[in-house]
């Protein structure tokens, strides 16, 4: 079976008599399914007929060397490249069964569903708390404690409530670059978020704010889909469940991480992981 | 001479001159400064700011050109910022690359670089004659075409240093468009865009071209804005070229409050720039 | 659960819609204003060209070359003007590109870092004082300056020269084209100043090390390397100076005399287009009067359009080539 077909197949919705399956209750539940994905930059094809899971409450990272397309896959799921002229994509997103990639569809709305987080700190430039507070306030509208306690809960989720308790009204931008990407998760997790975006989220901070990053992904884990970009292969392989390696747009092999580090099927999986080329 | 002392005098001229000529700018500075202080000074009094402009031969103030100038400026900035502010806006987030917004850009920097003369007789022709007469309505008008192209610029280089990925973020997090621009990218360059308005109002404090065919001048205290107010500029103008002396030290007075005013308003908004600068 | 419904849900499809609802109208709005900027030009170019016709109609094209403005006759020509206008920008450029590259090679070349600022600033506050003040200043201190000391040397040595003497012949009226001309210069060296300053810096450092490098000075590694790269930029400066001083009225009109006529010597009063229009606009009685002086705006209107025109191309030219 070639590498997409495969894909493909572990895209589909598992039948009761698959020999695949192993306790259903167990099984986790796709909450997204990428198929058939073509991503141009004007007339360059830069994804070619990608089609892939995403499983809920569970991390699947995308991993590949500089220029595969796996950022460019990242901002499909919530169509951001719209706000740029010249870039589209064709194909299908089912997110719970529904194509997101179909026009007409309220983007807005959509991306309040789809948390992301980028890979350089981008802290909006009010306080911490209205950074936290206007994601919130775009869609619902709460009394002043309601926010308060939602706020207070974001930003323990992404660990820094203890750091910045005493200085919410401060500007976000006087905080570390650790403490900047965190404020921008507790941003992401503070609307309710069903899939979270992480575009390698590690990469512009130093290894003990990356560490703390790691332990704080793998708790949100229990509560959201994540899917993250990673340059990173030892962060793949120890933070995720599913892994996706991506070459010059396409997708060479997707499975469940311990398998692709392990006992990848394809040579250049194996290469890429052995660190021969990337 | 050998050739390489050649050189080194042709490089010691050159940099001499250099040095020369950066001296005889600032020297011209000084001496303007100077004489101007010079002779101002002796005009600023009490009376400068309580009194009206008095006929030739008695003593008198600035008050009512004062309070003409301060009024045109106010109505000129208040009509002049937010027109130049939006337009900046649309030229920063909408016209990515169209046709239409490159048009807009050329034609704006046409006008901010136009004779303001030019602009005193667009307004007399649009303004004063449709009306019938003079105005402070027309002055301002004329002093707030001065102004848009100012803020069009600063508002468009400011809002474009705004990085993309706070869009994004914001974008991401399912904000709309308009309040990405309002709540995010407004707020992300304030500093600047304050800076280009008080060069704006810097550069209106001291014209008087355009207020020369529009506002004209008025002798007396007025606060009807239809119909000619005094200012500041055009009573320079009158009281400097006449042959009377009192009149002249007047003149020399308004043109200190304005050259004060200017410079602090320009030295404000670097001030201003750097410290936005400094701050990231 | 589809996406969807659970947003209408629990978030009030209605926040998304008045969201797109503020896309559409905020869109509009600065759409609309960004027209409005057209709109201004446009109505400027109508207004003149509709206040000049009277004026072209009954001169035509003699209007350009004739010398008389006689207002009792009603005979108009913007000769004068146009010559003076031109003399006095020539001027103001023959002073100031040199010196405003002098300003340039000291704040980028030689200048310590910790002066660059403060030095920058002040140049351009020369700038920033205002047309009138330059007027003023002009015509109390730096008219009877000239006429004292500067003119009657000028006389006395240069105008001796035959042929050439004739531009300075003439009684040291201190007022006039030349002291008009000198003052353009002050103002406008700023501006080109600045730019040009803009444009040196945007030679790459690599670029000049490698002339450094090579042993070269300070003054071949300006006018080889530097001066070569930037070329273009530097002329665009130059124009924009230009259109600067062809529209300035203020400072002129207090120190240029206000003769309608033209004069070979540069130490004779003379007219320009913007100080015309000064002097005479509220005191012109009669419509072939007024319509004359519009014409005379439209003239300088369609100068400055095309110098400052010429100067957007060629800036425009190097962004492009340095990296845009």
């Amino acid at each position: 079976m070639s590498p997409p077909q495969a894909a493909a197949r572990l895209a589909m919705p598992l039948a009761p008599s698959d020999p695949d399956v192993r306790d259903p209750e167990l099984l986790p539940r796709q909450k997204a399914v990428i198929r058939n994905v073509d991503f141009f930059y004007d007339s360059f094809r830069a994804l070619k007929n990608i089609s892939l899971p995403l499983h809920d409450k569970r991390v699947t990272a995308f991993i590949g060397p500089s220029g595969c397309g796996k950022s460019t896959l990242l901002r499909i799921l919530n169509r951001i490249y719209e706000l740029y002229p010249g870039q589209r994509a064709t194909g299908e997103v089912l997110v719970d069964g529904e194509n997101i990639l179909a026009p007409g569809r309220d983007l807005n709305l959509l991306r309040a569903k789809i948390g992301m987080v980028f890979q350089k700190p981008t802290p909006f430039p009010m306080s911490i708390y209205d950074n936290i507070a206007f994601g919130i306030r775009l869609y619902e509208r709460l009394t002043r404690s309601e926010l308060d306690d939602r706020i207070e809960a974001a930003l323990r989720r992404a660990a820094l409530w203890d750091e910045v308790k005493d200085k919410l009204r401060q500007s976000g931008l006087g905080l570390s670059g650790g403490q900047q990407q965190r404020l921008c998760i507790a941003r992401a997790v503070a609307v309710e978020p069903e899939i979270l975006l992480l575009d390698e989220p590690a990469s512009a901070l130093d290894p003990l704010s990356t560490q703390r990053i790691e332990e704080l992904i793998a708790e949100l884990k229990d509560d959201y889909c994540i899917a993250i970009v990673t340059h990173n292969m030892q962060q793949a392989a120890r933070s995720s469940d599913y892994t996706a390696f991506m070459y010059l747009g396409e997708l060479i092999e997707f499975d469940e991480t311990e398998r692709i580090f392990t006992h990848p099927k394809q040579k250049q999986t194996e290469d890429y992981i052995t660190g021969r080329f990337g | 001479m050998s050739i390489y002392t050649q050189r080194r005098v042709a490089n010691g001229l050159v940099m001499g001159l250099s040095v020369a000529a950066t001296a005889f700018g600032l020297l011209w500075l000084v001496l303007v400064l100077w004489t101007l202080l010079e002779n101002g000074f002796a005009a600023i009094t009490p009376a400068l700011f309580s009194q009206m402009t008095p006929p030739p031969g008695s003593a008198g103030g600035l008050l009512n050109a004062i309070f003409g100038s301060v009024v045109m400026t106010l109505i000129a900035t208040l009509v002049g910022t937010p027109t130049g502010i939006l337009a900046g806006t649309f030229l920063a987030e909408y016209s990515r690359g169209s046709r239409f917004g490159e048009v807009v850009r050329l034609i704006n920097d046409i006008l901010l670089s136009a004779p303001s003369i030019i602009v005193g007789l667009f307004v007399y022709e649009v303004m004063v004659v449709r009306m019938g007469h003079f105005s402070a309505w027309a002055g301002s008008m004329a002093l707030a075409i001065i102004v848009i192209p100012v803020v069009v610029r600063t508002t468009e280089d400011m809002l474009n240093l705004v990085p993309n990925a706070l869009r994004e973020a914001a974008a991401a997090l399912g904000s709309p468009k308009w309040k990405v621009i309002v709540m995010v990218s407004y707020r992300a360059a304030i500093q600047g865009m304050v800076t280009g308005v008080m060069l704006a109002v810097a550069r209106i404090a001291g014209e008087t071209a355009p207020l020369l065919f529009t506002a004209l001048n008025n002798q007396f205290w007025s606060t009807n804005l239809n119909a000619p107010m005094a200012n500041l500029p055009v009573v320079i103008f009158q009281f400097a070229m006449s042959p009377y002396a009192d009149w002249q030290v007047l003149a020399w007075g308004g043109a200190l409050l304005i050259t004060l005013t200017v410079l602090c308003l320009n030295i404000g908004a670097r001030a201003l720039a750097s410290w936005s600068a400094f701050k990231q | 659960m589809a996406v969807d419904t659970a947003v209408g849900q629990r978030l009030g499809a209605q926040r998304g819609r008045a969201g797109s609802i503020g896309d559409v109208v905020f869109r509009a709005l600065t759409f609309l204003f960004a027209l409005l900027v057209l709109l201004i030009l446009g109505g400027v170019i109508v207004a003149l060209v509709e206040g000049a016709v009277p004026a072209l109609r009954a001169f035509g094209f003699s209007f350009v070359v004739t010398e008389v403005w006689n207002p009792v006759t009603e005979k108009f020509g913007a000769l004068a003007p146009i010559y003076g206008t031109l003399v006095t920008s020539a001027i103001a450029m023959l002073v100031g590109i040199p010196v405003a590259f002098g300003v340039a090679v000291f704040i980028t070349e030689i200048c310590p870092i910790w002066l660059k600022r403060p030095l920058a600033t002040m140049i351009e506050l020369l700038a920033a004082i205002p047309s009138i003040i330059y007027g003023i200043w002009g015509l109390f201190v730096f008219a009877p300056f000239v006429q004292q000391s500067i003119q009657p040397n000028l006389i006395a040595s240069l105008g001796q020269i035959p042929g050439f003497g004739a531009l300075f012949a003439g009684p040291p009226l201190g007022i006039g084209v030349l002291t008009a001309g000198f003052i353009l210069a002050i103002m406008v060296l700023p501006f080109i100043s600045s730019i040009m300053r803009d444009v040196f810096e945007t030679v790459p450092a690599i670029l000049k090390e490698s002339a450094y490098g090579l042993g070269a000075t300070r003054s071949e590694v300006i006018r080889q390397i530097v001066l070569p790269y930037t070329r273009i930029g530097v002329v665009g400066g130059i124009m924009l100076g230009l259109g600067r001083a062809l529209g300035e009225t203020m400072a002129v009109t207090f120190v240029i005399g206000n003769a309608h006529r033209i004069s070979l010597s540069i130490l004779q009063p003379g007219t320009t287009i913007s100080a015309s229009l000064a002097n005479e606009f509220t005191e012109a009685v009669g419509d072939l009067y007024l319509s004359s002086l519009i014409a005379l705006g439209l003239i300088l209107f369609v100068i400055t359009f095309v110098v400052l025109a010429i100067a957007k191309l060629l800036l425009l030219r190097l962004q492009q080539r340095a990296g845009g």
